[in-house]
């Protein structure tokens, strides 16, 4: 047996799941070199099983759901954004498609006299709703903020 | 894990139930930790890595099929994770020497020091072998790891495993030879 062949060997020997056979035996029996390899190889083992377990930080799951919370919340915020951005871009398609349908009707023409007749009556409506609008702003005002401290609320117990 | 406590707690992640993941977290997180700290030496960098890996569990766990064991699948993502941060490092230039010679034989009052001398060495063979080497080791030698895991995690065959991981040591022990003797 050459040194080659004994040296293939010596891993799984020294790992204990090789036992050396009768060539093997000999080989390394008979040339030091080769059982110098094994002692080594056996030393290796040794220290590999012994390397110490590098120990998780503390509070590693706590940081770690954290970060999968937030990832969450961003992932969600993403899909509200693209979904928003849909209808934007669907209302914006059929604003445009209505559009292009009376102008090729010759419908737009007619509809402007219907568009003056609809200003007419808005304005007299705004005339009248006029003093009421201090009111009405203050309660929109109202509303967005009890929203705005609800949707932060909400944000900060989802995270 | 038992496979039938493995399905539930799989199932209860992907109907959105955050206990069940941060229980799936809290289960696997040693050995996760483990096996990338020991593949890229450093704790931070380790604890990064790791965070990702269960980032990608979460994200990924929808598309599970179950067809593998979850630690199975679990390992595949660790190795693809500590490949990719390989792939992106630079190149480890660690040197075994300290300046102390190669070829130096050891006396008497180093044999003193032997196994701590010889630990610190160890660790600095074993950032100079490749990733994929690095990772067989880490792994092989964590307690819960078997070598049937690994393969179908790395989806490779057992024995060239086995073949990779005796190169692997056959290299090392190269590299620290005139230490060791």
């Amino acid at each position: 047996m050459f040194c080659d062949e004994a040296l293939d060997a010596i891993e799984p020997i020294a790992a204990g799941e090789l036992k050396p056979d009768g060539r093997i035996a000999a080989h390394l029996a008979s040339c030091p070199n080769c059982a110098a390899a094994l002692e080594d190889a056996r030393r290796l083992e040794r220290m590999l099983r012994s390397r110490p377990i590098p120990r998780t930080p503390p509070q590693f799951t706590s940081r770690t759901m954290a970060i999968v919370r937030r990832q969450r919340w961003r992932s969600e915020q993403f899909l509200d954004v693209g979904f928003n951005v849909v209808l934007i871009a669907v209302a914006l398609v059929i604003v445009g498609g209505v559009w292009l349908f009376m102008s090729q009707t010759g419908l737009a023409a007619v509809s402007s006299d219907a568009v003056d007749l609809f200003g007419a009556g808005f304005a007299t409506v705004a005339r009248r709703v006029a003093p009421s609008v201090p009111l009405y702003a203050g309660a929109t005002a109202l509303l967005a903020m009890a929203l705005g401290i609800w949707w932060w609320a909400e944000r900060d117990a989802s995270l | 894990m038992e496979a039938v406590n493995e399905r539930e707690l799989v199932e209860r992640c992907r109907q959105g139930d955050q206990g069940a993941f941060q229980e799936l977290v809290d289960r696997y997180k040693d050995l996760v930790f483990a096996l990338i700290a020991r593949t890229v030496q450093d704790r931070s960098r380790a604890e990064d890595l790791a965070q990702d890996v269960f980032l990608r569990v979460h994200r990924g766990l929808p598309y599970f099929r179950g067809e593998a064991r979850l630690s199975t699948w679990i390992y595949r993502i660790v190795a693809n994770v500590c490949l990719q941060d390989q792939s992106r490092a630079p190149k480890a230039s660690v040197s075994l020497d300290d300046g102390r010679g190669a070829a130096r034989t050891p006396s008497a009052a180093d044999r003193q020091y032997g196994d701590l001398e010889l630990r610190d060495r160890l660790e600095k063979g074993i950032a100079r072998l490749p990733a994929n080497y690095r990772l067989l080791v880490a792994a092989h030698y964590l307690d819960g790891v078997q070598y049937e895991e690994l393969a179908e995690a790395l989806q490779l065959p057992l024995g060239t495993v086995k073949t990779q991981l005796y190169r692997a040591k056959q290299q090392l022990r190269r590299l620290l030879e005139t230490e060791l003797k």
